[in-house]
């Protein structure tokens, strides 16, 4: 492309040379701020990793023994030696309580959502953090469905979120109380 | 078509440091998009302060969002569609920004007084427009934002777009033919 082509192309864009103007100076050196910020996002975050980490245990356990007491045994007669090996693997059930629990703690955020008012800053941060936890989670989920590692992590988050509304929810309550 | 001045190289090595948190890549990128956010964020709230705040808060979404960054389009664009889109949010909240006064304006050195005092009248005249006019016709004429990704910016029409573009030139235009009248006017309303 010639050099007049470049020009008539740059004039129609910007008839009135508006790119001419420097770019701006800010006004004071605004890193100082944001490495603060940084800084203590990485620390919420190691400690959210801390505490994801108990709680997902926590879960998986807490389902792995409801699972066991729901299954219903089946009758001596009907059970082959393969049927016995195989109900002994827990992963696949793991694998859909965990999304059935997964949909259940949606559906109780959703409930909260709608009863909550305005959370304040503080719990704000977190929420919004969880939120976006969950949301890498999901991102990673859509590559592996299947992983019940990332549908632990899930719950786990899911709980903590709903746990920060039951929070809020009692703060609520006690401050209506105390009118 | 003429680069954004966002439009600035940045190593894979650094954005895959910055994307696991490292605080060092990320004063790099803060660094090297300091002065474009800086200066995208004033165009279009025509507030230094608020410019400020703007550019900051956005630099902070983007390092805490960077790990939803595919590179499957060149970083600078992303990085100016979130600060873009923190300065249009402000725009919406406070649409009354002040205008801009004429010493904010620092040119360069090396510029030539005829230069200088060209951009001034272009200075005077962008912040005589409306701030949603300015916004619209600095992202299409500087930035390269079609009428598709304008309207989007601002949940409206195209024809929105295109509108308001070619009545920011117009208006432009009549207020760069009357620049000195318009420089007095606002040196006699600073006094």
């Amino acid at each position: 492309m010639n050099f007049s082509k470049v020009h008539m192309m740059h004039k129609e864009r910007d008839p009135l040379n508006l790119r001419s103007l420097p770019l701006v100076e800010p006004l004071e050196d605004g890193w100082p701020e944001i490495k603060n910020s940084l800084l203590q996002e990485n620390r919420r975050q190691r400690i959210l990793r801390l505490a994801g980490g108990s709680l997902a245990a926590a879960a998986v356990i807490t389902l792995s023994v409801s699972l066991f007491v729901q299954q219903p045994s089946p009758s001596p007669q009907q059970q082959s030696p393969l049927q016995s090996a195989t109900q002994s693997i827990p992963a696949t059930a793991t694998l859909d309580s965990l999304i059935a629990l997964s949909q259940q703690l949606e559906s109780g955020i959703r409930s909260y959502r709608a009863e909550v008012g305005g959370m304040p800053t503080d719990s704000l941060i977190y929420q919004v953090e969880i939120e976006d936890l969950i949301a890498q989670v999901d991102d990673e989920l859509s590559v592996r469905p299947d992983s019940t590692q990332l549908w632990s992590q899930r719950v786990n988050l899911l709980l903590d979120l709903s746990q920060l509304y039951e929070n809020q929810l009692r703060r609520d309550y006690h401050r209506m109380a105390s009118l | 078509m003429a680069h954004s001045p966002f439009d600035i190289e940045l190593d894979d090595m650094t954005l895959a440091r910055a994307k696991r948190g490292n605080v060092d890549a990320c004063e790099t990128i803060f660094r090297k998009f300091q002065q474009p956010a800086f200066s995208v964020a004033f165009r279009i709230c025509q507030c230094r302060e608020t410019a400020q705040e703007v550019s900051q808060e956005a630099f902070i979404t983007a390092f805490r969002k960077l790990r939803q960054f595919r590179g499957d389009s060149p970083f600078w664009g992303w990085l100016r569609r979130v600060v873009v889109n923190h300065a249009i949010s402000q725009l919406r909240k406070s649409p009354k920004a002040d205008p801009v006064e004429l010493q904010d304006y620092h040119g360069k050195a090396e510029a030539t007084s005829d230069r200088v005092g060209m951009a001034m009248d272009l200075e005077s005249a962008l912040a005589a427009l409306q701030p949603e006019d300015r916004a619209i016709v600095w992202l299409h004429d500087v930035e390269g934002y079609n009428h598709r990704e304008i309207a989007g910016l601002f949940g409206k029409t195209e024809s929105f777009s295109k509108t308001r573009l070619s009545r920011a030139r117009d208006r432009l235009k009549d207020l760069l033919e009357a620049g000195p009248a318009l420089k007095y006017a606002q040196d006699a309303t600073a006094r």
